[in-house]
């Protein structure tokens, strides 16, 4: 947990995870801060990690009952209260990313609520809470068009479901096709194109539609930056 | 009517426009309720007339062309009248993250709230209670509608206060803010009163 006050001085963000090369021993906050870039970068919600989020909560509950409690005790040394601040900022900061990343699914959710409801493979890659939000979101938007302006039309204009010709379809679906800008956090296998292939090593950085490397980045081979 | 025929989809131009006006001076403008409820009648019309041509045609003819562009006419005017309320209850959403989920905020803000159609305050009761219910599963180790827009750099920060807030229960005890008082607080304690604009920061 230390990695992210080391370059506060430095960035406002910390991106310390990108140039982290040890891969193997990452921390549950780097992972977390990895997910979280990812999740902000990806056009569609990318699988929940409910384990590292619950288990970085009750870390969080448990370092702030330890500091509520140490606060108090009168033997502690200077040493142990700037400890004890240390602490206290680290677990500030944590909050912040849990909080961000939390609400860049909110908010894709709320985006996509309508066709969450219809598509079982998305619905698999959210939490319970989720799923349940995404059925309130849809519900409260499709009762909304329908107070303000569907039952005001004649019958046959009053649906939110047609398919008019030439016309962008109803639902927002997430765009696989956006390009992403990814980095390579171990050398990958090919990858297949039209007519070329392209073999990304460990540190590549390249820019390209989403969908080409969804699988890549589902097995932690690659991060989007 | 036959000027309204001449100009189908003019109202619902100037709807979109107001749309990307609100986007463009990033402000929430007005319901604009006679536009849409003329739209609606436009429609009204609109499905008339198609009913009139269809009923009128022979079979080895086909449709009149006149009936594809009443068509077109129709579905681009529902598209239109979707997309305006979508547009706006979006950017209502947004102002809804901004002051933090206050919904006093929005709601007792005679500027903000004299621009809401009745439905559209409805709509953000609805949502600010499905937001609670999302926000009740963190509710143990923090708040979600907290701010997101800056990561904390300091445990405490010194605060000048815009507007009473009140007592407010603090890391030091319960403090009355009134308007005028600097406090040195802990952020956490404090930061969702900075999003309400209640204090300011003082760097």
């Amino acid at each position: 947990m230390a990695s992210a006050s080391a370059s506060a001085s430095t960035r406002v963000v910390p991106i310390a995870p990108i140039y982290d090369e040890q891969e193997d021993n990452d921390t549950p906050l780097s992972q977390l801060t990895r997910h979280w870039m990812n999740e902000r970068h990806a056009p569609d919600i990318l699988p929940a990690q409910e384990e590292l989020l619950s288990s970085l909560l009750d870390h969080i509950r448990r370092q702030s009952e330890a500091v509520q409690s140490l606060r108090g005790e009168p033997s502690a040394s200077e040493e142990d209260h700037i400890r004890i601040m240390l602490v206290q900022m680290e677990v500030e900061r944590v909050k912040f990313i849990v909080r961000s990343y939390v609400r860049t699914r909110l908010f894709k959710v709320e985006k996509f609520a309508r066709f969450i409801m219809t598509d079982e493979t998305i619905q698999a890659r959210i939490t319970m809470a989720e799923r349940a939000h995404a059925s309130r979101h849809a519900h409260l938007t499709d009762r909304h068009f329908h107070n303000v302006v569907l039952q005001s039309l004649p019958e046959t204009q009053s649906h939110l479901d047609d398919t008019p010709i030439f016309m962008p379809p109803m639902i927002t679906k997430p765009d696989e096709t956006r390009a992403v800008f990814v980095h390579a956090l171990r050398d990958c296998p090919p990858l297949r194109f039209h007519d070329k292939t392209l073999e990304m090593k460990r540190g590549h950085i390249s820019l390209m539609p989403f969908s080409f490397i969804q699988t890549l980045l589902l097995r932690g081979d690659v991060e989007l930056l | 009517m036959s000027s309204d025929i001449r100009q189908f989809g003019d109202l619902a131009t100037q709807l979109v426009m107001e749309s990307r006006r609100s986007t463009q001076t990033d402000t929430l403008l007005k319901y604009n309720d006679s536009l849409v409820r003329s739209l609606i009648r436009e429609q009204r019309d609109l499905e008339k007339a198609a009913e009139s041509l269809e009923s009128g045609y022979n079979e080895e003819q086909g449709p009149p062309p006149a009936l594809l562009i009443i068509q077109t006419a129709i579905s681009r005017n529902k598209r239109c009248l979707l997309a305006y309320h979508s547009h706006r209850i979006d950017r209502l959403r947004d102002l809804y993250w901004t002051v933090g989920g206050a919904m006093p905020h929005i709601l007792s803000d005679q500027e903000i709230r004299s621009k809401l159609s009745p439905h559209e305050v409805d709509y953000i009761r609805q949502y600010n209670s499905s937001v609670m219910e999302f926000r009740s599963e963190f509710s143990h180790e923090l708040d979600i509608t907290a701010s997101i827009t800056h990561p904390p750099k300091d445990l405490h920060v010194l605060v000048h206060v815009v507007k009473d807030c009140g007592v407010i229960q603090t890391e030091l005890g319960s403090i009355d803010f009134q308007k005028g008082q600097r406090f040195m607080v802990r952020r956490a304690d404090i930061e969702h009163l900075i999003v309400q604009g209640y204090l300011e920061e003082v760097s």
